[in-house]
């Protein structure tokens, strides 16, 4: 049923969204229109300005809307220590895990030859600048456990050996509250070759 | 249809919580899918569809683009890293540029499993990578015949010799230009490429043999080892 080319158009768009299948975006679009509409008014602005506005930032890559992110800005953040993820969402999750204090790189992807994503497109020559031009004692390597987050790592590591910088990589282990039986064979063989001493 | 042996080439998200994978199979060759489901988290495939794991899988359909209906994972794969595991990728990039689909090489096959196994060892990585390559080409009746292209005469031990890959023969060239001689080209022809000895003229040659299958666009996993090759050598001995 078509009453509306407009409405329609709103529920497709809708569905652009992550986790909006079509019962949702036809629910989202008749709140909006009928109870909201100075809620609708205030997505569009927040939206408008955010896609005009919002780019990398020049020293981390971060999200922001300044030359320099809100984490660079902040003095009191370790400079020794700098973790690369591969997104904006990894560095949220680190954030809200606490414990880190240090500064970060996003690479926003990995390394995937064939998906033509190389050094390039990642900015790790702007990652080597940052390195190079900073005296960071250690660099954690967060990217992902799969393939391409492996091959990432490596390559970074690599590329960061003329510097006097350690290169650490997140260990991996067995999730916590987890029961060994229902953790899949790869992670458990990681977990294993990963152990550490133990002290109590 | 029965379980058919596998390898994951290459996985991207496909609608919000499905993947569109190229496979590597034994009896169909290289097999291009969608496995639904698989980016849902508790998703029993999820951690078993990753490339260089054996896998065993069935699909449906007939068109181009199958439906996976099931993937297991055999055993643990090898644990590939550094410099092994961007030779694992350039594997898997080569024969996904080269390979036409659903042309099945039951050599290849067994080759890309058995070079997944000795790439964690240094030493082995070079004749393994010759040997994957030069049964690929062979399987592509694009594997070098060793001739001289004026009359398909055979090489002549004391000259050198450049390849055309077009012709699939081999010109003899004036010193001082790139080439190998036809002593070392004839224990090619004997199917040497993993001599230890031969490995220089064997990379070089092959490397020419493959161009014109991939065209003007180069792999970029070469790219990126060839990179961390050259970083290597700028950085003063230690
Ligand atoms: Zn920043």
């Amino acid at each position: 049923m078509s009453f509306s080319p407009l409405f329609e158009r709103l529920v497709e768009a809708f569905r652009i969204l992550p986790g909006v299948g079509p019962k949702s975006a036809q629910r989202m679009a008749l709140h909006l229109l009928e109870r909201d509409r100075a809620g609708g008014e205030r997505i569009v602005a927040a939206l408008g300005e955010a896609l005009a506005r919002i780019g990398y930032c020049q020293r981390c890559r971060n999200l922001t809307e300044h030359d320099l992110c809100a984490l660079c800005e902040d003095p009191r953040r370790d400079e020794r220590m700098l973790c690369v993820v591969e997104s904006p969402a990894d560095l949220l999750a680190i954030e809200e895990a606490g414990g880190y204090r240090g500064r970060y790189f996003v690479l926003h992807g990995h390394l995937s030859p064939l998906d033509g994503i190389g050094p390039e497109e990642l900015g790790l020559e702007r990652l080597e600048a940052e390195v190079a031009g900073h005296d960071y004692e250690e660099v954690v390597l967060a990217t992902n456990p799969t393939v391409e987050g492996e091959a990432s790592a490596h390559y970074i590591s690599e590329q960061l050996r003329p510097y006097e910088v350690r290169c650490t990589r997140l260990a991996y282990g067995v999730p916590l509250g987890g029961e060994l039986e229902y953790v899949d064979g790869g992670t458990l063989s990681r977990a294993f070759s990963g152990r550490l001493p133990f002290t109590s | 249809m029965a379980l058919q042996p596998a390898f994951l080439l290459h996985r991207r998200p496909y609608r919000e919580t499905s993947a569109l994978v190229d496979l590597l199979t034994f009896e169909h060759g290289l097999v291009r899918g969608v496995a639904r489901g698989v980016a849902r988290p508790g998703s029993r495939s999820r951690g078993a569809l990753q490339p260089f794991t054996p896998l065993h899988v069935a699909w449906r359909g007939e068109r181009e683009l199958k439906t996976l209906t099931l993937i297991e994972s055999t055993r643990a794969g090898v644990m590939l890293a550094g410099e092994g595991l961007l030779c694992a990728l350039y594997a898997n990039e080569l024969l996904y540029r080269c390979l036409p689909r659903e042309f099945a090489v039951e050599a290849l096959f067994a080759h890309y499993g058995a070079l997944l196994e000795v790439l964690p060892t240094p030493g082995l990585r070079a004749p393994g990578l010759r040997r994957l390559e030069i049964t690929l080409l062979e399987a592509l009746d694009a594997e070098p015949l060793f001739l001289s292209i004026d009359g398909d005469r055979p090489l002549e031990p004391q000259l050198r010799y450049g390849y055309d890959a077009s012709a699939r023969r081999f010109r003899p060239i004036a010193d001082g230009h790139q080439g190998v001689d036809g002593r070392t080209l004839r224990l090619l022809a004997h199917g040497d490429w993993e001599a230890p000895g031969l490995a220089g003229a064997a990379k070089w040659l092959l490397r020419e043999a493959l161009a014109p299958l991939l065209g003007a666009r180069p792999l970029r996993s070469r790219a990126l080892l060839q990179s961390l090759v050259e970083r290597r050598r700028a950085m003063p001995a230690d």
